[in-house]
């Protein structure tokens, strides 16, 4: 969901600059240089801003709102209200620890999704194509098996501790990292590897030169699915059993009735996960340099 | 694949792959024989299947079922009655319109609806209002992108040449842009009817009293555990059965449209 989305950001972000250089070479060549170029200016920072005028306003309404009566000020606390609960929470450490406890989870579980996702991915889709015709049936009614309903079987297995939550989010992103790499691999074109076994490379070689980057792409994709899918459960998870972390803030907030605190949970949530689709977007984009965008 | 069909065993090997759901099957009922601490955390198959025919005899199963089915049927259907024309509106035409509201659409979109659920519940009271909203909410976001990206990757040559032949408006709509934006739409549907059943599971299990996730919860705590396997498998064949369902519908209704590679996740 939140991959295309962000796709789709990117694309407008893209098309924004483009059409500021555009209208920037434009004023240069005009024959009022002076002028024109300050008008034109004007018109390509607002051209620039038109994206942030929504959110602004948005913004404005939510603070103004509550404060003039418009809205009930106890369901929809102005912004600056969050803001400050959050300096309050973060001045006395306590954000900080609910934060990292919840990225630290996040990053355990996905990690073991990685070591365990992508060799098997290798293995399954390179050396045994008939084994992964056989498993993947089975494979996918895994991954299609609602996580959620799990967690209780996950809680009786492995205990009301770490162990349970690590569980339910390695199980979440295994399944869409081991398909792309299952994917990335059968996806590389067969010459290139029989280009490279006819140059006489060796297996290590043909892995390391061919497989894995023709796979990388694909792989970049599962991570992001992976990710994102680990950080909607992460959060379930702590909501329903957990003495900290970001889920366990929201569900406290709740109960006592910490309506700013909520917002603030919230927010830090939804921020959180921006983040971390950007940074694996970062990655990709600094690791595969090779690849070339196709614009849609 | 070639050499595969001359074969006589493709036939055989188009089985093979149903074989290993069997398999699995057979080493989940044979694993609680082997007795110990084993036995009393998984229960065989065949237990499973008594107690849900059992459940379904006594008319125990009927309304958890049907509870569950109307809340994600119903949030699904305003979330798409909602989100289908939204999305045809600012996808096409309307840029400026589009650039303002998309940012603040954006965000709201990543916002994780776990953490909204207890606001849903403030505003809305524990009753089926939050529940619905819940489902409505998850399920608006993924319709309403993938039908604004549907609309606006439609070949700009087909709403020429259709224009140019003289169609007028309506018939611009419903032959060109409708049937060209649908493959978009029905993935965002689709996408939709995932995440609304995912959610309506979790919503069940944190905050109602009847349907499917409840039954789960319940049994958790009861620690009755043939009825949470039950439960659970109950829940997971009708997520695959809504799958596999729609997948149908997709490629009767869209069925010109090429499969990418890695739509199989």
């Amino acid at each position: 969901m939140s991959s295309i989305q962000g796709k789709q950001l990117e694309g407008i972000m893209y098309d924004n600059s483009k059409q500021f250089t555009a209208i920037a070479v434009k004023s240069t060549s005009g024959v009022n240089k002076a002028s024109i170029s300050l008008v034109d200016r004007l018109w390509a920072l607002n051209d620039r801003l038109l994206d942030w005028y929504g959110i602004i306003f948005l913004i404005a309404i939510w603070e103004i709102g509550p404060r003039r009566g418009w809205i009930d000020s106890q369901f929809f606390p102005p912004p600056s209200l969050i803001i400050t609960e959050g300096i309050n929470m973060a001045e006395k450490g306590e954000l900080l620890i609910q934060i990292t406890s919840s990225l630290q989870r996040l990053f355990q579980g996905l990690a073991a999704a990685l070591v365990v996702g992508i060799p098997f991915g290798f293995i399954l889709g390179g050396w045994f194509p008939r084994l992964t015709h056989f498993l993947r049936p089975l494979l996918r009614l895994f991954a299609q098996l609602n996580a959620f309903a799990l967690f209780p079987l996950f809680v009786l297995f492995f205990g009301i501790g770490e162990l349970a939550k690590f569980a339910v989010i390695f199980w979440s992103c295994l399944w869409p990292i081991l398909f792309t790499t299952i994917a990335g691999v059968q996806g590389v074109d067969p010459l290139y590897v029989k280009v490279a076994r006819s140059m006489g490379s060796g297996r290590l070689t043909i892995f390391v030169r061919v497989l894995f980057p023709g796979a990388l792409p694909s792989i970049f994709t599962g991570i992001r699915l992976g990710a994102t899918v680990a950080f909607l459960m992460l959060i379930a998870a702590e909501m329903i059993g957990a003495t900290a972390g970001l889920g366990w803030l929201v569900l406290n907030s709740q109960v006592n009735y910490v309506i700013p605190r909520l917002y603030l949970a919230a927010a830090i949530i939804a921020f959180l996960g921006m983040s971390m689709n950007y940074l694996i977007h970062f990655i990709e984009t600094s690791v595969i340099k090779w690849k070339e965008t196709v614009e849609v | 694949m070639s050499h595969d069909r001359k074969k006589p065993t493709f036939s055989l090997l188009q089985h093979t792959d149903k074989l290993s759901i069997v398999l699995f099957f057979v080493v989940w009922e044979l694993l609680p024989k082997l007795g110990g601490i084993v036995e009393t955390f998984i229960v065989p198959p065949s237990t499973v299947a008594q107690v849900l025919y059992e459940m379904a005899k006594s008319g125990e199963l009927y309304p958890h079922v049907s509870i569950s089915l109307f809340r994600a049927a119903s949030g699904f259907a305003t979330a798409a009655i909602l989100a289908v024309p939204l999305g045809f509106l600012l996808g096409g035409g309307f840029r400026t319109f589009e650039r303002l509201v998309n940012a603040p659409l954006r965000f709201l979109g990543q916002v994780n609806p776990f953490s909204l659920f207890p606001l849903f519940m403030l505003i809305f009271g524990i009753g089926e209002l939050s529940k619905g909203s819940m489902i409505f909410w998850v399920c608006l976001w993924p319709i309403l992108f993938n039908t604004i990206n549907g609309v606006k990757a439609i070949d700009p040559l087909l709403v020429k040449s259709a224009r140019s032949m003289g169609t007028s408006v309506f018939t611009l709509f419903f032959k060109v842009i409708l049937p060209a934006a649908s493959p978009g739409i029905f993935h965002g549907l689709k996408m939709g009817c995932g995440t609304a059943f995912f959610m309506l599971i979790a919503a069940e299990m944190i905050g109602a009293s009847s349907g499917l996730g409840w039954l789960v919860w319940n049994a958790q705590i009861n620690f009755q555990m043939p009825q949470l396997f039950a439960a659970t498998v109950l829940i997971s064949a009708l997520g695959l059965s809504l799958n596999l369902s729609f997948g149908a519908l997709e490629s009767r209704l869209v069925g010109w449209k090429q499969k990418s590679a890695t739509d199989n996740t």
